[in-house]
């Protein structure tokens, strides 16, 4: 289990003609993720997403707050006794074309730490070729065909599972993904989502993502919780499907807006919302963060800040003075049953591809 | 759910899955050799250049056993000019001038090769450390490769040669060496600044390897292309650096080499106003013209060998 | 759909493109048609890979080597065919006639010389007289898209966030006046709201200028909110082509059936969707006979691994499938002309305006 209150933190930008400018990524976010639960990040660019994942995985630090690893709270440890913590926890990188270097073959990338991994469990040297095999099959690639193989020639799809399946070599408690796959076709982004409920299921590894493209976050399981981010701070948080079908904050509803709707095949939503101009992040911080952008804003929105809290009508948590739920995200128009129909007949066909 | 998975994005049939190949490190060794074959044959050119420096390499090496240790004089041909005898002509004193390039290639080469790895080292060592560091370590490391590269070479190799005889080649090397390092340092100090930042760097700290294989392993393979460029043009610059110095007349010349026959030729032989030392001047020039010409031509060939997906089609 | 009558039609006529590669040259385009009418925008999708990019090049004469055109044809109006113009004339129809905005736009920019500086390069370049005139128009494009054009004219690009600098790509390629415009993959590497604002200012502009526009892109969701018609490609071919409400209601093509199902959608089942089995072709993987989707298509039939699907139109869709062409033949049979999803046909301009 780990948990994140109060997660505060302030970039300091210098050399800009106005003197030091300061950005505020995040400002007193909460967070916990159960034992293979699954919890998703959503916002725009520049809302401090990455940020938090990697202060999350222990590569960034962070101004205030605490975070609690299995009952041990970090900010009494000094970097060293941290490491081993933080370890646990395990970044997928957003571009599967970077995270892995061009110059290794792919057995030499899942070696080095697996040759690490068995010093620190006292396993034999044997065992090393033996789990990366393994962990090749868990992500669903074969390991004859990949493991000689130089990233470049992998695709897209491929190289993001050699990725989590590196990941997963030091056995994490939390895989915390940064738009995992954003960079890669639409048509192979179904594959990831489903290993990253697949190892949760399996591994009971806990999953953070991170993603700009809400939709993604629905595909991770049943169970999962979602936390919009805006500015650096958590303006909606509650069950994913609950979020998704009832938002209540607008600026949830505007990043459920503006996911393209597949005309011919769903209708828009009736209430679309869309932000009255684009994201400026050095606008001023008082009142509601969202206020210069909210076509529902109030005097009341300008003067005071809404806190993050639940309101008894609604089961997630909104930072918002006017919440009210509004129906944007598209709906089916029947065609889709058809297509439905097939897609279920030939489950079967795909099963057998790999047994 | 799990079968889906799998499913998604099932690999080659053909390839039984856990029918893993032994890759070891000799099959992955011999496919680089096999890879850098492939490479070299892609151009005519490279071939080319691999030809001339092999060709000067079994020079250095060999070509000091094929005379005898003085070069036998015929006072009958001074300046004599280019014959079947002599391809090149002879000297002032009546030697061969082919068998003086070929016996003095030696003190050149080496010369050129104990610069280029002492530079490359060093340059490497400290840029690397300076930029994987950052800090101070960064800073102070910075100015000391200020400080070198703001050293004037000329004018110190003019003091040291009046208590330095510079004998033996390694020497000679040693000083240009530790001359000459700072342009390389900084170069791959920003080289290392930017890759510090990629993925997969930054996933090899987060899963906790040690700082010898993030440096070793990760980050010195991407910059081999770079490094070995450098360290072949370092050959060459040595060798003007050197031949200049002694054809300057700079550096006592106790032995037979390429910049003593440029000086000789030039100052004594007049080949400058007379034809007749002209093949005395010719010869060295040449030479280190084509050593040159076959390093430029292998440098191009650097990228694609050290990058595995220009190596491997 | 609203043809304007000064747009001009760009029709492509067996075109093939190919690269050398050290096993020969090897087609990234094959013996492509294509029409894009006249005032309408057309979406091509398809995986990495699968040739996009370099059939929108075509529309410039633009392949570098070791690519080529091997073949073919590419008419637009009142140009003629691009792929015998060369030299002085070639280099004056880009940008004036065809604009494009290049894949990672957002990073194509000169990082050393401001905006203003990089649209003044561009106006002396085709031999702009006004320059000052140029200038307005391109404040005004700027401003037409939401942003203080003065301001982004006197920026570098680093001064500019993703969605500027796409913005700011569109400008450049629409300041010269051209009418045909290709934006290759114009909103990937931005977050939702940004994408839905840039394809919203595509389809503004490209209705408010009369324009030909291509897009290209891997999401299939962001052509369906801007596009008219749509072209699905595999493998250097297109697999299917139709207007865009009727393929995605009812796709013909196993491929563009996978396709859609991929998407991660907001709403419906999503125990139904599922990611393409397989792997994206390459130039290298592609096979030489049969049709090219065959190693993931669900509905294989024994006459694919031999004899190459060749498109046939029917009721203005067309598709290159031997299963579609069989079940195509039944239907005329039983029910002629009857295709399913055609019921719910919305007005294109009525659909547009919903995100203004
Ligand atoms: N310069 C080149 N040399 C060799 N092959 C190339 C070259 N450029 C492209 N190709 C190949 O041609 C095919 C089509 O490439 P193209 O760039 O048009 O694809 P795309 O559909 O735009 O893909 P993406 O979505 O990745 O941009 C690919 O198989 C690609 O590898
Ligand atoms: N190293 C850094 N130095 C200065 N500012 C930063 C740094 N990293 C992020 N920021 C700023 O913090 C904010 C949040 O960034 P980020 O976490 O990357 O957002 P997201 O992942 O949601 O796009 C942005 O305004 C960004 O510019
Ligand atoms: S508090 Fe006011 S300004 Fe903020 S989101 Fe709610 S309605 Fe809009
Ligand atoms: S032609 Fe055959 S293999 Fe190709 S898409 Fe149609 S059914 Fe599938
Ligand atoms: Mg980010
Ligand atoms: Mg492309």
């Amino acid at each position: 289990m780990i948990t994140g209150t109060g997660i505060t933190k302030t970039f300091k930008q210098r050399g800009s003609v106005l003197g030091a400018r300061e950005v505020r990524a995040l400002r007193e976010v909460d967070f916990a993720i159960e034992p293979g639960g699954a919890v998703s990040f959503i916002g725009e660019s520049g809302c401090g997403k990455t940020t938090l994942g990697r202060i999350i995985a222990g590569l960034e630090t962070y101004d205030s707050g605490e975070i609690v690893i299995d009952g041990v709270p970090m900010s009494g440890l000094g970097h060293r006794r941290r490491q081993p913590h933080f370890r646990r926890i395990q970044l997928i990188h957003q571009d599967p074309y970077s995270a892995l270097n061009p110059t290794r073959t792919i057995h030499q990338t899942l070696e080095a730490p697996l040759a690490l991994r068995a010093k620190q469990t006292g396993r034999s040297r044997s065992w090393v070729d033996a789990r990366a095999e393994e962990l090749l099959g868990l992500v669903g690639i074969d390991p004859g065909y990949v493991l000689p193989r130089y990233p470049h020639q992998l695709s897209g799809g491929m190289r993001q599972r050699v990725v989590i399946a590196r990941a997963l070599t030091m056995d994490p408690e939390v895989l915390v993904a940064d738009e995992a796959v954003s960079m890669i076709d639409v048509s192979l982004r179904l594959g990831i989502l489903g290993l990253l409920k697949d190892l949760r299921v399996r591994l009971g590894v806990g999953v953070l993502f991170i993603t700009h493209d809400i939709a993604t976050a629905r595909y991770l399981g049943d169970d999962s919780e979602l936390y919009v981010l805006y500015r650096g701070q958590v303006v909606e948080h509650g069950p994913t499907e609950t979020v998704i079908t009832r938002p209540v904050h607008p600026y949830t509803q505007s990043l459920l807006s503006a996911t393209p709707v597949l005309h011919g095949l769903e209708k828009p939503g009736a209430e679309r919302v869309v932000p009255t101009e684009a994201l400026d992040p050095s606008r001023t911080d008082e009142g509601c963060l969202f206020a210069p952008r909210c076509q529902f804003a109030t005097q009341l929105c300008t003067e005071q800040r809404p806190r993050l809290s639940h309101d008894g009508t609604t089961l997630q948590e909104h930072a918002c003075f006017h919440p009210r739920t509004r129906s944007v995200i598209p709906t089916g128009t029947g065609t889709e049953t058809e297509m439905g129909a097939d897609t279920l007949a030939d489950t079967g066909a795909d099963m057998g591809a790999r047994g | 759910m799990s079968i889906m998975t799998n499913a998604q994005e099932t690999t080659d049939p053909r390839s039984a899955p856990g029918g893993t190949p032994g890759v070891t490190r000799a099959t992955l060794r011999r496919n680089f050799w096999r890879g850098v074959w492939r490479v070299l044959r892609r151009k005519p050119s490279r071939m080319v250049g691999v030809v001339i420096v092999a060709g000067f390499a079994v020079m250095g090496v060999a070509g000091p056993l094929l005379y005898p240790d003085h070069l036998p004089r015929d006072d009958d041909a001074l300046y004599a000019p280019p014959s079947l005898r002599h391809p090149f002509g002879t000297d002032f004193e009546g030697t061969d001038v082919l068998a003086l390039v070929i016996t003095g290639a030696r003190y050149v080469l080496l010369t050129g090769l104990a610069t280029a790895v002492i530079t490359v080292a060093l340059g490497t060592l400290i840029g690397l450390f300076a930029g994987f560091r950052r800090g101070r370590w960064d800073t102070v490391l910075m100015r000391v490769t200020d400080v070198n590269l703001a050293i004037p070479g000329l004018p110190l190799l003019l003091v040291l040669s009046t208590v330095w005889k510079f004998e033996s080649p390694l020497e000679m090397g040693l000083v240009l060496g530790l001359l000459g390092w700072g342009g390389i340092a900084r170069a791959v100090r920003s080289q290392t600044l930017s890759l510090r930042e990629r993925g997969f760097i930054e996933a090899a700290r987060g899963l906790g390897l040690p700082t010898t294989h993030i440096i070793g392993r990760e980050l010195l393979p991407s910059m081999a292309p770079y490094i070995a460029m450098n360290m072949l043009i370092a050959v060459t610059g040595a060798v003007y650096a050197q031949v200049g110095l002694f054809f300057l007349g700079v550096l006592p010349f106790e032995s037979n080499n390429w910049g003593v026959m440029l000086n000789l030729a030039v100052f004594n032989g007049g080949a400058l106003t007379t034809a007749a030392a002209l093949p005395y001047l010719m010869a060295p020039l040449l030479a280190i013209l084509l050593l040159t010409l076959g390093i430029v031509l292998i440098v191009d060939a650097m990228d694609e060998i050290f990058n595995p997906r220009l190596r491997e089609e | 759909m609203t043809a304007n009558p000064t747009a001009p039609a760009v029709r492509v006529r067996g075109l093939t493109v190919v690269y050398k590669t050290p096993v020969g040259e090897l087609p990234a385009v094959s013996n492509v048609d294509l029409t894009l009418a006249p005032g309408t925008i057309t979406g091509v999708v398809g995986e990495s890979g699968s040739g996009k990019s370099t059939l929108a090049l075509c529309l410039l004469n633009a392949v570098q080597s070791p690519g080529r055109i091997a073949a073919g044809s590419v008419e637009i109006d009142g140009l003629g065919d691009v792929v015998e113009l060369g030299g002085e004339e070639l280099r004056r129809a880009r940008g004036r006639h065809v604009g494009y905005v290049f894949q990672a736009a957002q990073n194509s920019l000169n990082p050393l010389k401001t905006i203003g500086k990089q649209l003044l390069d561009l106006g002396r370049s085709h031999g702009v007289e006004d320059l000052r005139a140029l200038v307005r128009d391109a404040k005004d494009l700027l401003a037409r898209m939401g942003m203080d054009g003065a301001r982004v004219l006197d920026s570098y690009q680093h001064e500019l966030s993703g969605g500027m600098r796409q913005r700011v790509g569109i400008m450049l390629a629409l300041v010269l006046n051209a009418k045909v415009v290709v934006l290759d993959e114009p909103t990937t590497a931005l977050d939702m709201i940004t994408q839905a604002t840039i394809l919203r200012i595509v389809r503004e502009v490209h209705d408010e200028r009369g324009l030909t526009t291509l897009v290209i892109t891997h999401d299939v969701g962001a052509v369906a909110e801007v596009a008219d018609n749509l072209a699905v490609m595999y493998g250097g071919r297109v697999v299917e082509h139709g207007p865009v409400m009727e393929v995605l209601g009812s796709p013909r093509h196993p491929y563009t059936r996978g396709l859609i199902r991929a998407i991660p959608r907001l709403s419906g089942d999503i125990s139904l969707a599922r990611a393409l089995p397989g792997r994206p072709p390459t130039l290298g993987t592609l096979p030489a006979a049969g049709c090219v989707f065959r190693e993931r298509c669900d509905r294989r039939m024994d006459v694919c691994d031999t004899v190459e699907p060749v498109p046939l139109t029917r009721d203005g869709r067309t598709v290159a499938c031997h299963a579609v062409d069989a079940a195509a033949d039944v239907d005329a049979n039983a029910a002629p002309g009857v295709a399913a999803g055609a019921a719910d046909r919305t007005p294109t301009t009525a659909r547009r305006k919903e995100y203004a």
